[in-house]
């Protein structure tokens, strides 16, 4: 009977106390310059976390026509950086290269301006 | 003898060389367990730091996958997943040092039939290898103990 009452003790302060990493609603305005594609037909960002994913592109759209394109994005994480890749007309930018690290703001919003194929 | 001593007290081998060979599969799998998955998820001073893990903490999104599994593990997804977590990264370095053997490798073997039958099976078999390995090897020193090349032979020595 002791022996049972330890156990269940143990269990319930296991479950009391189980602790799960924090996580922090980030969101990212991504801003993307494809100033220098010609032809562009389709802009499309890919990322780790959701709502991105690596198999199929979030579509960007255009604030100005043929030059930048941007989306905003509001995700639930527990990591402090992102990892993403842009798409145009389906072709990954930055091939065989790390992908771009995207560091969160200390703030909710972090802004994200970049241009397409370059560092 | 207690229950305690014999669970912690090894099986050994005829002669030290053989305890030594097997004790190699032991420090291999452990190493693996502590510092490279479990690490990833579970927080411990080694855990890499773009994990952003707290010290024992579980990553975020693992009890939304042992949440996936349904049944009992939709009912307490946070407590399996930390069980889980815990049993690699905690486990893994009791395997390495040959430290309460037979409880960890209890609890290693768990967490790999889970990890096979909920979570990799669906992907293939290919996918199942990494937590069948590690579920041979602990199914292996269970029965075995930490042979002499452990501290639960230096516990139980006398």
């Amino acid at each position: 009977m002791k022996k049972t009452l330890v156990i269940i003790a143990i269990i319930f302060s296991l479950l009391a106390t189980s602790c799960v990493q924090k996580t922090y609603k980030k969101t990212v305005v991504f801003t993307l310059d494809v100033s220098e594609i010609k032809n562009v037909k389709k802009v499309g960002i890919r990322g780790n976390d959701k709502p991105l994913s690596w198999d199929y592109d979030t579509e960007m759209k255009a604030i100005k026509k043929d030059s930048l394109y941007q989306i905003t994005l509001t995700g639930e994480t527990g990591y402090k950086f992102t990892e993403v890749k842009f798409v145009v007309n389906d072709t990954f930018e930055l091939q065989n290269e790390d992908n771009r690290r995207v560091d969160f703001s200390e703030k909710d919003t972090t802004f994200y301006n970049a241009k397409f194929n370059k560092r | 003898m207690t229950l305690l001593t014999k669970i912690t007290k090894p099986i050994l081998l005829p002669h030290w060389s053989q305890d030594l060979f097997l004790s190699i599969p032991r420090i291999v799998c452990g190493y693996l367990l502590a510092f490279n998955f479990g690490a990833a998820k579970f927080g411990m001073p080694w855990s890499p730091v773009d994990a952003n893990l707290g010290f024992f903490e579980v990553a975020f999104w693992f009890p939304n996958d042992v949440a996936s599994y349904g049944g009992i593990f939709a009912i307490a997804p946070a407590f399996f997943a930390w069980m889980g977590a815990f049993a690699e990264a905690v486990g893994g370095l009791f395997l390495l040092f040959g430290l309460q053997t037979r409880i960890t490798s209890f609890l290693i073997i768990c967490t790999m039939l889970v990890a096979i039958f909920m979570q990799q099976i669906q992907n293939g078999l290919w996918n199942c290898l990494a937590a069948m390995g590690f579920l041979w090897v602990a199914m292996f020193y269970l029965i075995i103990g930490s042979g002499r090349f452990g501290v639960d032979y230096l516990l139980t020595k006398k």
